[in-house]
């Protein structure tokens, strides 16, 4: 049996507020106290979406109560002896939290395998969150299984009376899993698919570039192309970006610093060393676990 | 019976309630975990190493899984001596274990700087001297493969501090033992055996290695029977205690390390699979302990039978 012991996907969110932070004295941010824990929960509901798409409800009403949408949590499977595996936290509500998942490895076969009474034990949440209080006409781009982590903030943003557009992109249109959730939450949907199944048929970014209105707000979950597009996109239309980054994680909590990402000095995000004048001139090493998942696209140097 | 079962042990100086340590590079400062374990069931944290100057770290992706493991190549990432003294080694006086500063450079005059300056400090029980990054180039490993340098960066060390010294020693030697001895002849206190075995791995899609650094360690179950040999071998040629670790994940594990030789063991990878393992093994010791009747987990170090089971010869064969 091959056991892994770093992640298989990574999928986070990001913060509550609105502006760009400001920077801090020493160009820093303070990390927040850490409401995570381990939670020890049972598996509530299993669905299958599509082939290797699943959908893992379980009971976790402390989780529920401290989650901010794009958070993330570490899953263990039971036993104890595999991996944990980071995603992004779906739904949170009541007792009720939920997980969504593409099967891309022996640790999401095995989360996959899962039914309804099984334990699952996950940490979290984790990660900071999106950050959106200030917009009001919101695009979120979702890629793939980047859906899992924006759930949360569109139903954040529509009850606060806000526009919001899902830019959502898939291989092919049986993979675009809970399009019709999005739409009865309240979201105007625009899809793509890379065969022309169903929408756009292309890059869900292309999609994006051609909207007639223009966002006062970019928030974007899935693959690092998809990002990469998205974040030039939010360049040229001069629309604040935030990026949840999608990395190999091996603790996810902040201890083992090997999930970073390059990130300018001067960002609220950015951690405090090397010291100013000391290495790494402009850029330093944020890790996409503790300081992220998610990113201001214009701090981001990657 | 169960809960008179003894586990602390002793490492130079050191006085551990617990026999694990949380591995350096793979637990932050202890704080990053505090949140899913009670850090006063485990014995101490040994910190991510520092050195003299700050580091930016490698070059993304630093970690790759591989069968039964990881590799790994961050590249000492850290703030540099005086930042860290000024920053960061406040906050380790509210841990609830044992504190080990981990101590790593690219000159023997680096090492006795930063220990120097760092042991001064009351936060910090012990220090750990990672002679054996296999990361940072040529240069971070050097120290380790070789008995000379080995034994010139602990003497320099040693005349800084009186505090518990635990060498980090490198399994990417045609010796290890005799790496050890030069340790302990120049003053180290206990060895860490062992540090990650140098790995590559390559994507055959791109054509290019899977690490930003092109090589890493490794780190996890793919190690331990290496680790368990070098442990035993280390065992057999000094007298100072071993800090024994590699690929630790279950309270059988542990138990190879401490009948190998091993007064304590070090979970790193481990905590990546589930938090609460270092908890889990101490509680299973005891049990284990317990049901054969051992007072104490210090009666079983270095246990392991291999007096009967030496290479069987056949009549007749010469030599």
């Amino acid at each position: 049996m091959i056991k892994n012991y770093v992640t298989e996907v990574c999928r986070g969110g990001f913060d509550a507020h609105t502006e760009v932070p400001e920077s801090t004295e020493n160009g820093h941010r303070m990390l927040l106290e850490s409401p995570a824990s381990v939670h020890e929960t049972r598996v509530l509901d299993r669905t299958v979406l599509a082939p290797g798409v699943v959908l893992l409800g379980f009971h976790a009403p402390h989780l529920v109560s401290v989650t901010r949408p794009g958070q993330f949590v570490m899953a263990i499977p039971p036993g104890g002896e595999r991996a944990a595996t980071a995603l992004g936290i779906y739904e949170a509500q009541g007792e009720r939290a939920s997980i969504l998942f593409f099967v891309c490895g022996p640790r999401t076969r095995e989360l996959a395998e899962l039914r309804e009474g099984d334990q699952l034990a996950v940490t979290g949440p984790l990660g900071n969150g999106f950050t959106f209080d200030a917009a009001k006409d919101v695009a979120i781009v979702a890629g793939g299984v980047g859906i899992a982590s924006v759930l949360l903030v569109a139903q954040s943003l529509v009850q606060m009376g806000k526009r919001v557009r899902l830019f959502y992109g898939a291989r092919s249109a049986h993979l675009l899993v809970e399009r019709d959730r999005f739409a009865e939450e309240g979201c105007e949907l625009i899809c793509a698919t890379d065969d022309g199944s169903l929408g756009h048929h292309g890059f869900i970014t292309e999609a994006l570039t051609r909207a007639k209105e223009k966002p006062d707000l970019i928030l974007a979950c899935g693959p690092s192309p998809m990002l990469r597009a998205a974040s030039s996109i939010a360049r040229e239309l001069g629309v604040p970006a935030q990026l949840s980054l999608e990395e190999t994680f091996a603790c996810g909590v902040g201890g083992c610093w090997g999930c970073v990402v390059p990130l300018d000095r001067r960002s609220a995000q950015a951690p405090n060393f090397p010291p100013e004048g000391a290495g790494g001139g402009e850029v330093v090493m944020a890790r996409i676990c503790k300081e992220g998942p998610v990113f201001w696209a214009h701090e981001l140097r990657w | 019976m169960v809960g008179t079962v003894d586990l602390s042990v002793r490492i130079g100086k050191l006085d551990l309630a617990y026999p694990t340590l949380m591995g350096s590079g793979c637990y932050g400062s202890g704080e990053e975990f505090a949140p899913f374990i009670d850090l006063a069931l485990i014995g101490g944290v040994v910190l991510k190493s520092v050195t003299r100057a700050p580091r930016l770290g490698n070059p993304t992706p630093r970690l790759v899984q591989t069968p039964a493991g990881m590799l790994n190549a961050i590249g000492l990432q850290n703030p540099g001596i005086e930042w860290y003294l000024e920053h960061e080694v406040a906050k380790f006086a509210s841990r609830t274990c044992k504190v080990i500063g981990s101590v790593a450079g690219f000159s023997v005059d680096d090492y006795a700087y930063v220990s120097q300056r760092l042991a001064a400090r009351s936060e910090i029980h012990a220090l750990e001297v990672n002679i054996s990054c296999p990361n940072v180039g040529s240069e971070g490993e050097t120290f380790a493969c070789d008995p000379n340098l080995t034994a010139r960066v602990v003497k320099a060390v040693r005349t800084t501090t009186d505090k518990t010294l635990i060498v980090k020693l490198s399994p990417n030697v045609t010796d290890i033992a005799g790496i050890a001895r030069e340790a302990e002849a120049a003053g180290a206190d206990a060895l860490a055996v062992i540090n990650t075995v140098r790995g590559m791995a390559i994507d055959v899609n791109t054509w290019k290695p899977r690490l930003g650094n092109v090589t890493g360690g490794l780190s996890g179950p793919a190690i331990r029977p290496v680790a368990v040999l070098a442990v035993y071998e280390v065992a057999r040629a000094v007298k100072i205690p071993i800090v024994g670790q590699g690929g630790i994940e279950t309270t059988t594990d542990a138990l190879e390390f401490f009948l190998a030789g091993a007064s304590a063991i070090s979970i790193g990878t481990a905590n990546f699979t589930d938090p609460r393992i270092p908890v889990r093994i101490a509680d299973e010791l005891r049990e284990y302990l317990a049901a054969r009747e051992i007072g104490s987990i210090r009666e079983i170090i270095g246990k392991a039978n291999i007096g009967l089971s030496g290479p069987f010869q056949y009549e007749g064969d010469e030599g």
